[in-house]
This record gives structure tokens, sequence and C-alpha cells, in this order.
């Protein structure tokens, strides 16, 4: 590498969207702006951008604007306040809430005093978080409201190393007596009240943060055993901002809507890092039911979702389509029929011919620019997905309807972000090629592994998990199997633990024939079935609109769930999909018999993760009587 | 739930206007059964009785009366079929008399002498009704003038009788009272019932099949019995309160319906 060192050891900087990075990705010292960790560029940001809106979040039906002054007055209150209440450099502070800009107040806060900030899933239940407060040595608890706070009471004498609770809001709240607890107002007195006595000390906390401290837990969700904090230095994060503004650009003017839990790497990243990179503004969508009214209202200019959420958009315009006059559905056809023809050019980066530019062209302005407009997607520049694989036929629906929509692949372990496709270059159907900073090496047994800055600095307090996840040679594995074609693009198959062997001896991965059949819109998660028996089963959760939506379609009666996963066309439907999977699969790897998940899963069961993935284990466990009918 | 279907509902969609107010419901009625629906404010049952009994037409699905399609007739066409429908809020007939509303409750049959029997029958339920026979119905009390409804209805013989919140607005023994009746009813006079209640305690406790409706769908049934044993029926609709770990509670679980 011929890394241009100036005379004082600043990397040579080049401009991306107006904010300065190094030249040659990948080296250290990472800089952003100047910043090498994450609360010194917070610092400047705030100071430099002052009354500019960083959030927007809605009270009482009304969007309002937060400036970044009030993030960081906020912020500082909050670091400063635990300061006064015995936060020391290093120690980890745990967060229960939906997103707010609270949220970010507290993660930035906790920071710049030089702790660390985990979050935990609202959906967890009380023994998760005693678990995870007692696993990250956690010294602060935050939680949302009275309906959080009421797990922490159920666990209060199981957490002994909990040194204070501090509540977000007080409804509900008016009479509660007890020692552990303060609310988020009088931490903030706390903090102006320190401040007071010790001018300028948020700003000498931050000079003494350096890159390779850890800046925050994350817990993967674990298919498998109990959840494991990863750590994540700032100099990762740094690293996976320095990719994602080459890969995935935000400018300072672009719209952000924030809606899956910031526990995710996922959207704290696009939510809290990268527009903190970029300046950008991030809009909080009300709750998780209101995130497409919040959408139309936004219209973010980017927007990264998980598959389930294009699939639910999708759903949603297909539907409308339906219930649209003769006229309507017959335009709504021809609109996307003209979108496809494009499509087949421009998301593989060509130029479509003019015949077809032409023809979309008038489509666009007869239908599909009023469908945007309806999605809140008429700004959006560009949608990404990651997380679990997606359909190839659901990214060319979206850009038929000309919404870009890009996949990419990255895991917590290596800050979020390894490989992505790019509006220039998009190889549909793969996760595209490693981001700016990054290597990827297959290993021998088909092991997808990276190596790069944004690796992680590992689990915390688990020294033997951390060893298990890093090559002699310092490699990341990623546990994921995969394949690099002659263009660079990565294609992920599966899991390595996942890999079932048959009674005959044979070596399935099962992610391969689970995502193919995830396609399908009547099915929203699969699991296959097979290790040590004789042939493979599967049970499958079935996607309860789309399948409604079908028996409605075909006057077929039923009530509730239950009796939709029984009626015999629904089960027959699911049939032909699966055999429709099969076809593509060699004998050994064809599903000789399936079930369907006839009761309705929701984030709080042990089978889901927070992002509604079945998890393999707990399936297996939980629906064994369904397993053993099959053999 | 094997026994002979009287009303059989699949795949139902009603519109109000523009809103879809029920969204694709399919449940079924036995003969001598009683089948409560319940459902909060805005569930679309009110909507399900109106589009059964003919006052509104569904955009899909059918309703089958004895194995008959039924939907999108005329409500006089239906009445005459044998269903009635006992509207929310009574709507008792308030200047004529007590006697001139049991009569017009009658007025598709011409059998002299069976109406006055029915009428006596009426009476022997509700005796109240007797005494006040010459009385505008406009004065009697809330819970008479529910009773004169559910009298109205009888007089028509029917086979179904479609019951939209027979408790609304009524103190709680009257409702009991009421409710007593209605079992009587049915299994004195074998009159299917098919009732809309938010009270769900006292529809539970008469029924023998319940469904629970939200937003224009099923999402749960089952016997009456087993919805009662539910952790989401006894907390949104029986109302009753987990102990929560302060003396109060503001949140409710999530409803997962199983």
């Amino acid at each position: 590498m011929n890394m241009q060192t100036s005379v004082t050891g600043t990397p040579s900087q080049i401009e991306i969207n107006g904010v300065s990075f190094n030249a040659d990705p990948g080296q250290r010292p990472i800089l952003v702006d100047g910043c090498d960790t994450i609360p010194k560029l917070f610092e400047t940001r705030c100071k430099t951008l002052g009354v500019r809106t960083a959030h927007r979040e809605k009270d009482m039906g009304i969007w309002k604007s937060y400036s970044w002054s009030d993030y960081w007055d906020h912020a500082k209150w909050i670091g400063l306040g635990l300061l006064s209440l015995g936060l020391k450099r290093g120690e980890v502070i745990s967060i229960l809430s939906e997103d707010r800009r609270e949220w970010l107040y507290t993660d930035m806060g906790v920071q710049g005093a030089g702790g660390i900030a985990s979050g935990v899933y609202t959906t967890d239940s009380a023994a998760q978080l005693a678990y995870l407060v007692n696993d990250s040595d956690s010294r602060f608890l935050f939680v949302e409201n009275d309906e959080q706070l009421d797990k922490y009471l159920e666990i209060a004498d199981q957490v002994p190393g909990l040194a204070k609770v501090i509540i977000y809001e007080r409804d509900g709240l008016h009479d509660l007596e007890h020692d552990a607890c303060l609310f988020l107002d009088e931490l903030y007195d706390l903090g102006r009240a320190y401040e007071a006595q010790h001018p300028g000390s948020f700003e000498a906390e931050i000079a003494k943060s350096r890159p390779e401290d850890t800046a925050l837990l994350i817990y993967t969700s674990g298919t498998t055993g109990m959840p494991k904090g990863a750590m994540l230095g700032h100099e990762n994060v740094l690293a996976s901002m320095e990719s994602g503004a080459r890969a995935l650009e935000v400018s300072r003017e672009d719209e952000q809507l924030c809606f899956l839990p910031l526990c995710h790497i996922l959207e704290r990243n696009v939510s809290v890092y990268f527009p903190l990179g970029a300046a950008s503004t991030v809009n909080f969508a009300e709750s998780p039911e209101t995130v497409f009214d919040n959408m139309q209202e936004v219209s973010p200019a980017t927007f990264f979702a998980v598959p389930r959420v294009w699939e639910k958009i999708y759903s949603r315009v297909l539907v409308l389509a339906q219930e649209a006059t003769p006229l309507g559905r017959w335009a709504f056809h021809q609109a996307i029929k003209a979108g496809a023809a494009r499509a087949d050019y421009v998301m593989t980066g060509r130029e479509a011919p003019s015949g077809v530019s032409a023809r979309y062209a008038f489509w666009d302005f007869a239908v599909l620019r009023n469908l945007r407009r309806m999605l809140g997607m008429d700004k959006m520049r560009r949608g990404g997905t990651g997380a679990a694989p997606i359909s190839p036929e659901l990214l060319k629906w979206y850009w038929s309807i000309g919404v870009p929509l890009i996949e990419g692949y990255g895991m917590t372990e290596n800050a979020g972000i390894s490989t992505i496709n790019t509006l220039e270059k998009n190889s549909p159907g793969t996760v595209g090629r490693p981001v700016p900073g990054v290597q990827l090496r297959i290993s021998e047994e088909g092991e997808i592994q990276t190596l790069g800055l944004n690796n992680f600095q590992g689990y915390w307090r688990n020294n033997e998990k951390t060893a298990e996840t890093f090559t002699a040679d310092g490699w990341l594995r990623t546990g994921d199997v995969g394949r690099v074609d002659e263009n660079g693009d990565l294609t992920i198959t599966g899991r390595i633990k996942d890999i079932i062997i048959t009674a005959g001896g044979k070596n399935i991965t099962p992610a391969e024939i689970e995502s193919r059949l995830k396609f399908s819109h009547y099915i929203a998660d699969a699991v296959i079935i097979g290790d040590r028996r004789k042939y493979l089963t599967c049970l499958i959760m079935i996607d309860q609109e789309n399948v409604e939506k079908f028996a409605q379609d075909r006057k077929i009666p039923f009530s509730d769930f239950a009796s939709l996963c029984a009626a015999p066309e629904v089960v027959e439907q699911i049939r032909q999909e699966v055999e429709a999977v099969n076809k593509d699969f060699a004998r050994v790897e064809q599903i000789k018999d399936f079930r369907l998940i006839n009761v309705l899963l929701t984030a709080e069961d042990d089978e889901l993760t927070a992002t509604m993935k079945l998890k393999r284990s707990f399936v297996e466990k939980k629906h064994k009587a369904l397993i053993e009918e099959m053999y | 739930m094997m026994g002979e279907a009287l009303l059989e509902i699949n795949n139902l969609e009603s519109f109000y206007g523009p809103i879809m107010a029920i969204r694709g419901v399919s449940l079924k009625v036995d003969k001598g059964q009683i089948v409560a629906v319940l459902g909060a404010n805005g569930a679309g049952k009110s909507t399900l009785l109106k589009t059964i009994s003919g006052i509104m037409d569904p955009e899909k699905g059918e309703v089958l009366f004895d194995g008959q399609p039924i939907q999108g007739h005329e409500p006089h066409k239906i009445v005459e079929q044998g269903i009635v429908h006992v509207p929310e809020g009574r709507e008792v007939f308030p200047l004529l008399t007590v006697d001139e509303n049991l009569s017009l409750g009658a007025y598709t049959r011409g059998d002299r002498a069976e109406i006055e029997r029915d009428r006596e029958m009426v009476f022997d339920y509700f005796p109240i009704l007797a005494e006040r026979r010459g009385q505008e119905a406009g004065t009697l009390s809330g819970g008479q003038q529910q009773m004169l409804a559910i009298g109205r209805g009888l007089m028509l013989r029917p086979k179904i009788m479609l019951l939209d919140e027979p408790s609304l607005g009524l103190s709680p023994l009257l409702v009991q009272e009421i409710f007593a009746i209605l079992r009587r009813l049915n299994s004195e006079e074998h009159v299917t019932m098919m009732l809309v209640e938010q009270n769900a305690r006292i529809a539970l406790e008469l029924a023998d099949i319940g469904y629970v409706m939200e937003i224009g769908r099923i999402v749960m049934d089952g016997s009456a019995d087993r919805l009662m044993e539910s952790e989401d029926i006894k907390s949104f609709y029986l109302g009753h309160q987990e102990e929560g770990q302060r003396g109060e509670k503001r949140w409710k679980r999530k409803k997962t319906w199983r």
C-alpha cells in the first residue's frame, strides 16, 4: 500500500460529500473529519452544526425538530450525570427502549464519559434482561417507560451490580418510590450540576477517548446458546463509517428514517454513526406499527431495511392494486411491465435502449411516480437490504417501480458491513464486493473470512469464544459459507454450524434451501430438519397477510390463524411451493414432508429473533412433536 | 363443532364506503346453538350482522342459510326466511304501544290464532311487557325496550335471532335477567342465536361457541369454555388484571390469541 503520510503523521485526506476521510481506506489511524473516536467526532459535529436539525420525532402527532446543540447538551448531561453517580471509564450501561432520540443521547453521553453502551431489545423478557445486565456487568440501566421498568422490578434482586436505573418517561409512574430508580430529567439535573462544578469536564473526558477503547457492546441474538456481547471499538465503527462513506454514501441534506431496533448493528450504523459522519437528519418512526405512514411523511433519501420490510411494502402495493378499478389495474400492470423491461438494464448498471426508456418515462409519469409518492419513496436515491436473504424477483420489482434497491452483507462482528452492491455496480442475487478497506477470502471449508479494521475486538469476558472466532492469522471467521464468482461478487449459501449431515452421510447447507423457500410470498420463514435423519423435512412459518389474502381470494373459509394453517388448500399451495423449490435440488436435498407452524409467533417468542427470523435450535425443541410426525 | 350448520358465512368482506369493515370472515352457527362474536368497538361485529340480515351488501363472500346463499338479498326476503335481527340500541317504534310493536313483529304472518299464542308466549317470558301492553314503547325503560325488541323478534318465530349488543346500556342486574331469558328461549323454544357483544363475560357464559373479531378479522375461535380460559381473553375482555410489579399497571401484555 502506498500510504502517503504527512509530516504530522496524518494520512492524506480526500473529501466525500463534504466530509474528510483517509484517501487510502483501511489504514490506521482512521480519521473522519480529523477525529479518531466517535465522541470526538460527535463533539466536532455538534459544535459546528449547532442549531441545524439533527433529529425529528413526532410528539402528539406533530413532527418536532431537535438540533445538534440539543443532541450535545442532553448527551453531555447524561454523561456527566452518570459520572456524578460514579460511572468509571470502561464500564457498561444497558439501554432498554424503543428507538427515540434519548436512545442516541444516552449512547453518545455514555461514550463521551468513557462508558460502553449496550442495547437490550424491548421484546426481551425480564429473565433475558437479567442475563444481559449481569453478563455485561452493567452499572446503569436506562429503561423507556413503566412497561420496561416492570421487567427490571421483577429481577431487581438478581442484578446486584446495577447501581441505578434511569427511566425516560414519567407517565404512570408518579407514585414510584424506589431507591435505585430515577427519571431522566433528574439525571439531566445531576449532569447540569456536575458541569457547574467541573466546567469543561465532558470535553475533557471526550479528549481521553482512544481509537482502541471499546465503544459499544452488541449482543448477538445467538441462534444457539446464550447471547454473546460483541465488543466494537471506536476504530471498528470509524472503519465502518469509512467504508460506508464510499459504498453507501449519505449527504448532509439527506433525510433518514430510524425504525429497526437500535440494539442491532444495522440500524445503529445507518441511524446513528453514518448520520454522525454525514451530518444528515434522522427521523424516528413513532412505533413499529406506523413505519409505513411515517415513511410517507418523511420520504427518506436512503432507506436500509431487512427483507421482511421490503416484502411487506410489496404485499401492500399488490393488495392496493387488486382493489383498484379494472382500468387502474391494467395501468398498474403495464407500468410494472415497462419498469421491468427497463430494470433488466439499469439494475445491472447498463443503459436501457431508448424505446424501453421512453415507455418507462411514460408509465413513470402516469403511474409509478404516484406509487412512489404514496409509499414515501419519491425521494429515495437508494434502498438497501441486508441481514437476511432477499429474493431476486423482489429486488427487480423495486427497480421496476423506480426504487433502486441493493443488497449488502455484514455482521455485528465486522461492525455491520463487509460487502455491498452499489448503484453503479450491482449484481442482483449476490451480496456484492468487499467494501473499501475490507479484504475477503473463502477458506478451504468454504467459510467466508474477512480482514479489516472493522473486525471487532472480541466477545465481552469470553476469550474462548473470541479465540474461536478468529483464525490463526487474524481473520474473522464469519461462520457463513459462500462463494466468490469471477466478477468478485460474493454469494452466501448458509451457516457452517447449520450444516446437516443426513443419515446417509450427505452434507447439506439448509440455508440455501430455506432462502429459496422464503422467496415464496406465502412463506415467511422455514427451518429444514434432517440432521442424522433418513431424509429432509421442513417446518414452515407462513406469511399471514399473503396467505390470508390467498385464502380470501379463493373463497377458502378460515377463522383464526390455526384454521388458516389447517385449510387443505393452503397446505396444498405450500406443498406446491415446496415442490417447486425441490426441483432445483438434488434428490438427497429435497424436502420429503413439511408441517406448518400453526401458532402466530411474535418477537416475544423464543423461536423468533428480534428481526423475526426463526431460531433453529428453539424451533426444533418447541415443535418436536410436529417434527416427529414426519419421521 | 360437527353439528348441522344453520348459518354459514364464508370469506365475507363488507365495506363502509371506502373502509373495509369486514376483511374476510368465515364462521358457522349450528342449529340450536348460541354463538357469540366478541370484539371491541369498530371490530366489525355490527357490520357482520347487518350483512347477514341484508341491510348491507357484501363485497365478496357468501352467506348460506340452510345451505342456500342469501347474501345480497333484500332484507324483507331474509326476514321471511326466518332470520331476525334485533338491532343495537333496541330501535322499537316509540309512538306505538307494546302490543302494536309486537304485532308489527309478526307482519309477515297471517295465522291469527298462532300469532296470539306467540304473543302470550312473549308475555310469559317477559311479564312486564304484559303489564305495559297498552303503553307507548317510547315511555318504557331501556331494559323493557330491550325486552320488547327481543319479544318483537320472537313474534316472527325465527329460525335464528341475530342479537346486536343486547346488554348495551343496561344495569348489570337487568343484563343478568335478559340473558337468563335468552338462555331459556334457547333451551325451551330451541331458538338458534348469534349475538355480538362487548360484554365478553356474560356472552361467553351464555354461548356455546365464541369468535373474537379484531379490525374486521377473526383472530380466535373455540368453545366458550376454552375462550374463557385464554389469557388474552382474560386480560383484554374479562378485565383480569395481572399482578404488576408495582401496585398498578398501565400497559397491557401483547395479544397472541392462542
